[in-house]
This record gives structure tokens, sequence and C-alpha cells, in this order.
């Protein structure tokens, strides 16, 4: 008895060290995505007590709801922007800095400083930049005399987008310099070496050896931006707002969904739908949740061809 | 364009000793350029906000980009009492060093509990944990919020604390999983052996040597975590259970056309990351993408 009461003590002694953090992490999220999942099912505003159970019904109009889909839109437009931008430019000046210049680390510690910065100082620093009136960028347009470029950027759709766009490069260039940096000092010298000693160019030995061992670096890289453009919130929140302004050329889903919950100031609160709102939120995170399963799949097969 | 190209056919490895002086010199210019370029994209937006930050109102407008003519710390000694950075820049500290410290430990306790791959539990607590990571802070933000105010955390800067311990978790169970699973079994069953109970085990063991796995983890969630807007946002109304970015932002509206003011603040909110960066910018660097690479 004494034997097997210790037995099992040794078995599921290791549970309890996991009890406490289940604890926190079953009351803060599990919790709360159960209740979400309940109040999605009904009609509730958010506020009063008034509300009706109301199935999926709230799901089935997302699908059919244009203002999901134009901030999806924005959102892919976003991603693929910044998806190209990482793995040419990001990529790069991984390889630059790997061949250790001069003053290597400054580069380095400047081109990954705006990862650690938030998203809100980012978006206010270039507010400032982009601010027709006092920023810096129409000036120095003129200056170059090329003032016809100069424009009220945040103003018009297309240039806000854009500016929404260069500014999340910004912020995220450092995770891509770092994250292949990482990748290309991993690879063994023998191989270049090897691929050098019969013969290989510099190109075919980046094209042929070099880039097919940075391929772990490519999905982690992916998958981060995937998830981090479709999450995008705090820079659209400062930059234009959360209407997504101009004439919500750059609403996306993390201002849509926030606005139908919560409401913006110079939004009517009967437009408030809390319950639609959790709903897309949802909805959302099921989407993104299959995209990147589909996207590492891809992906990792590819690493395993290489 | 190259000789290589246009000669008669020269061998390659001719053509690979070939000294070509200038070309190289080109190509090592262009390279430098591509870096500095790059660099000052970062950095001038970076000056010209620090700048902006010592001007006063009337100087900013006439002068919006050329050296401040007086060095005013009027923004700041006004940031510290309007945008109330003398209550959100305590809180910010409070709030992020307590969350860190509780769930890079709980964490730490999950990884030890979940390193013993046989037991079968592991792999399903593992996997929760870190499907975590997918939640989206939209859809449990006002769940929470109820919660919150029905134990009545609400309106104290635990309402910002219990989720970001919560939050912490996958990240931190994400990295340092594989890092307890990999420490030497002989090491655990020996103390074992000597009559240490998993506590000890734990705490005087495992513990330890996890240490560069918590130095990351630690790093990876005090930056979010420091930075965070969204939940904020929607928990903390009040400037006094409020931490820095929502509180800028949220004191902006009534003081819009003081740009200097704005910037102090921002200023204000940023630098002790920066400071903390540069110090140890490696650890840094490895952690913040120690997270990136295993997810």
């Amino acid at each position: 008895m004494a034997q097997r009461l210790k037995t099992r003590r040794q078995r599921y002694g290791h549970l309890w060290f996991v009890a406490p953090g289940l604890a926190f992490f079953l009351a803060v999220m599990i919790f709360p995505l159960v209740f979400a999942f309940g109040i999605s099912t009904t009609n509730w505003s958010g506020l009063g007590n008034d509300l009706q159970f109301i199935g999926l019904a709230n799901y089935a109009e997302i699908l059919s709801y244009g203002p999901y889909y134009r901030a999806a839109f924005h959102n892919a437009l976003i991603f693929l922007a910044i998806f190209l931008f990482q793995h040419t430019v990001g990529l790069y000046i991984a390889v630059l800095l790997n061949e250790k210049p001069r003053f290597m680390e400054f580069y380095r510690t400047v081109l990954f400083l705006p990862v650690i910065l938030s998203l809100v100082a980012t978006g206010f620093v270039w507010t400032l930049m982009l601010s027709p009136n006092i920023g810096l960028i129409n000036p120095a347009l003129q200056n170059m005399g090329l003032g016809f470029l100069a424009s009220q950027w945040l103003s018009h759709p297309t240039s806000a987008l854009g500016a929404v766009i260069v500014v999340t490069a910004w912020n995220s260039l450092g995770w891509a310099i770092i994250i292949y940096l990482a990748g290309l000092q991993g690879i063994p010298d023998e191989l270049k070496q090897a691929a050098a000693m019969d013969g290989a160019n510099t190109r075919q030995i980046f094209w042929r050896v070099t880039f097919p061992q940075l391929s772990p670096s490519f999905t982690a890289l992916s998958v981060l931006t995937f998830i981090g453009t479709f999450r995008t919130f705090d820079v659209v929140y400062v930059l234009t707002g959360p209407l997504g302004a101009p004439n919500f050329g750059t609403d996306v889903l993390g201002t849509l969904i926030y606005r139908t919950a919560f409401g913006a100031s110079s939004f009517s609160s009967a437009e408030i739908r809390f319950a639609f709102g959790v709903a897309m939120a949802l909805f959302t995170m099921l989407i993104m949740a299959i995209a990147c399963w589909g996207l590492l799949k891809v992906l990792r097969a590819r690493e395993i061809e290489t | 364009m190259t000789d290589t190209a246009v000669s008669p056919s020269p061998s390659r490895a001719a053509s690979l000793r070939r000294p070509r002086p200038v070309r190289r010199a080109i190509g090592k210019t262009l390279r430098t350029a591509v870096l500095v370029i790059a660099t000052a994209w970062v950095l001038i937006p970076l000056f010209f906000m620090v700048i902006a930050s010592f001007k006063s109102v009337p100087e900013f407008f006439m002068n919006p980009f050329g050296l401040p003519a007086e060095w005013s710390f009027s923004n700041y000694t006004r940031a510290w009492e309007d945008a109330h950075l003398s209550l959100t820049l305590p809180n910010t500290i409070i709030v992020t060093s307590v969350s860190v410290a509780v769930s890079t430990f709980l964490s730490a306790l999950v990884a030890y509990g979940l390193s013993r791959k046989e037991k079968k539990f592991a792999a399903g607590f593992y996997t929760l944990f870190v499907s975590g990571l997918l939640v989206p802070v939209h859809a449990i933000i006002l769940p929470l919020f109820i919660l919150l105010k029905a134990v009545g955390l609400f309106g104290t800067l635990f309402a910002l604390i219990v989720p970001y311990i919560a939050m912490g978790l996958p990240l931190g169970v994400l990295v340092l999983t594989p890092l307890a699973a990999s420490l030497p079994r002989d090491l655990i069953h020996a103390a074992r052996m000597d009559g240490a109970t998993e506590w000890q085990v734990f705490r005087r063991v495992v513990f330890p040597l996890l240490k560069p796995g918590l130095v990351s983890v630690s790093i990876l969630n005090g930056v979010w975590m420091w930075n965070e807007f969204f939940i904020p946002l929607i928990i903390a109304f009040r400037p006094e259970v409020q931490t820095m970015p929502v509180g800028i932002v949220s004191f902006i509206g009534s003081y819009s056309t003081e740009w200097g003011l704005v910037f102090a603040s921002v200023v204000v909110s940023t630098i002790p990351v920066v400071i903390a960066y540069l110090l140890m910018t490696r650890q840094f660097q490895s952690g913040l993408t120690s997270g990136a690479m295993k997810g």
C-alpha cells in the first residue's frame, strides 16, 4: 500500500508543478474564450441586459459582411508588402552583416532597435515625419526639388495604407535581419568552400548553397510576419485612428473588430455590436490558425526537400 | 557587362583569380551605402522625435526640423504632471516587473512539470499552453473585464498584472519546456537519490540550470508587457492604473497640438527599454528570436 502510494506520488508528482500556471491560464485565457464564444451566439450590444440567443447567425453574417472583406484585404496587402520587404531587403542586409563589415555591431544594434519600441511610440514618431504641416518628409522633398511628390500622406487612402506599410516595415525590419543573420551564422563554412572549390561563383553559392540552408529562417519569419500583420492594430490606431481613416482606407481587422465591439468616438453607439465583434475576432482566430497550420506545413515540406 | 562575359572563354578559375580592384571597391561602397541608408532610415525619425521633445510650441511650428535654439526641459516637466507620467511610469515599472517575475517563474514550474516526455499528460498540456499564442485578445478582453470586476481586481494594477501573467505563459512554456527536457537526467536522478523532494530538485537543480532560458523569456515577455497598448486601453481607464503607452494616447485628445509634450512623453516611455537593450543587446536579440524561431 505504502509502496503504491509512493509510486503514484512519483508518477503524478510533476502535475503539481503545472497546477499554478494552469490555474492562471484557464482563468484568464480559456474561460474567457468559452465565455466569448457564448456571447458570440447572441445579439448582445455590450450594454444593458437586452440579449437573445441567435445561434451562429453572427458567423453567417460575417461571410456577407463587406467591411470584413475590405479589412482583411488591407491586412493581406500589408502582409504581402512586408513579406516581400523582409525576404529581400531584410535578407540582403543580413547577408551584408554576415560578411562582418566595419561597425557591424553598430549597424546590428541600431537596425534591431525599432523591434523593442512600442508601436505607440513608432506611430507617433511617424506621425511627426508624415504630417503635412510639421512633418519632415514634405519639406525634405521640396528641398530636393521633388515638391510635386509632397502629399497629405495620411489623408489619401492609397498613401495612408502605404504609410501604414512603411511604418510596419520600419518596426519589423530588425526581426528579418536578426532571424536571417542567425540562420546565416549557422551555415558551416565548409559547405561554401566546397562549392567554391567546385567552381561556383558567389551568386551560385548564395542561391544553391546558402539560401536553401536558410529555409528554417524563411519559415519562422514568414509565419511571424503573417501573424503580426493580420493582428496589426496599434500602428493603425495611432496613425489613422480607430476608423481606419481616410474613408476606411486603412481599416484592418484589428480596428474593425475594435470599433464594432467597443465603439469609437465619432461613432454612434447604435453601431456598437459587441457580440458581432467577438464573433469576428473568433472567426479570424480560426481562419488564422488554419492558415498558419497550412503555411507551416507547406514551408516545412519545402525545408525537407532542400 | 564584365570582362569575363565578353572575353573569349577565359577559364572560370582564371576569372576568379583575376584581381578587379575597381569593381570590388564599387561593390564595397554600394554595400556600405545600403547599410548606412538603412541605419539612417531607423535613426532619423528617432533623432527628430528627441529634438522635437526639447522645443516649445511656437519654436516647433516655426522650425520643426532644426536643432532647438534653446534646449528646454519644460515639455518633460509638464509631461510628468499633465500627461500623468508621474503615475504611469511607476505603474508600468510595477506591472512589468511583477508580471515578468511571476510569469517566468510559473513558466519554469510548468516546463519542469511537462519535461518528462513519457508522461501522457505532458504533450496535451504543452499543446494547450502553446495554443494560447493564437487566442485573440479582442475576443477575450470583455469576458476578462467582467471576470476582473467580479473578483474585485478592477481598478487596481492587478487588473493588468493577472492577465499579463497568464498571457506570458504560452511563450514561457514554449521556450522553457524543450530546455527543461534537455537537462541531464542523471543530475535530477542523483538529487532524488540523495533524498531531495521534487520541490528541492526544482529549486536547487532545475531552476538554476534553466537560467539562459529564463533570461530569454523575461525579455520576450517584458518587452511586450512594457509596450502593451490594447489591454490597458480597454481595462485601465484612469491614469492611476494606466501604463505609459495608453496613458500617452489618452491624454493626447486634449493636447493634440502640443507635439513637444507628446514626444517628451514618448521619449520617457521608451528610454528605459532602450537603455536595457543597449546594456544587453545580445540577450535581447537572441532572446527575442528564440521565441520566434521555436514558434
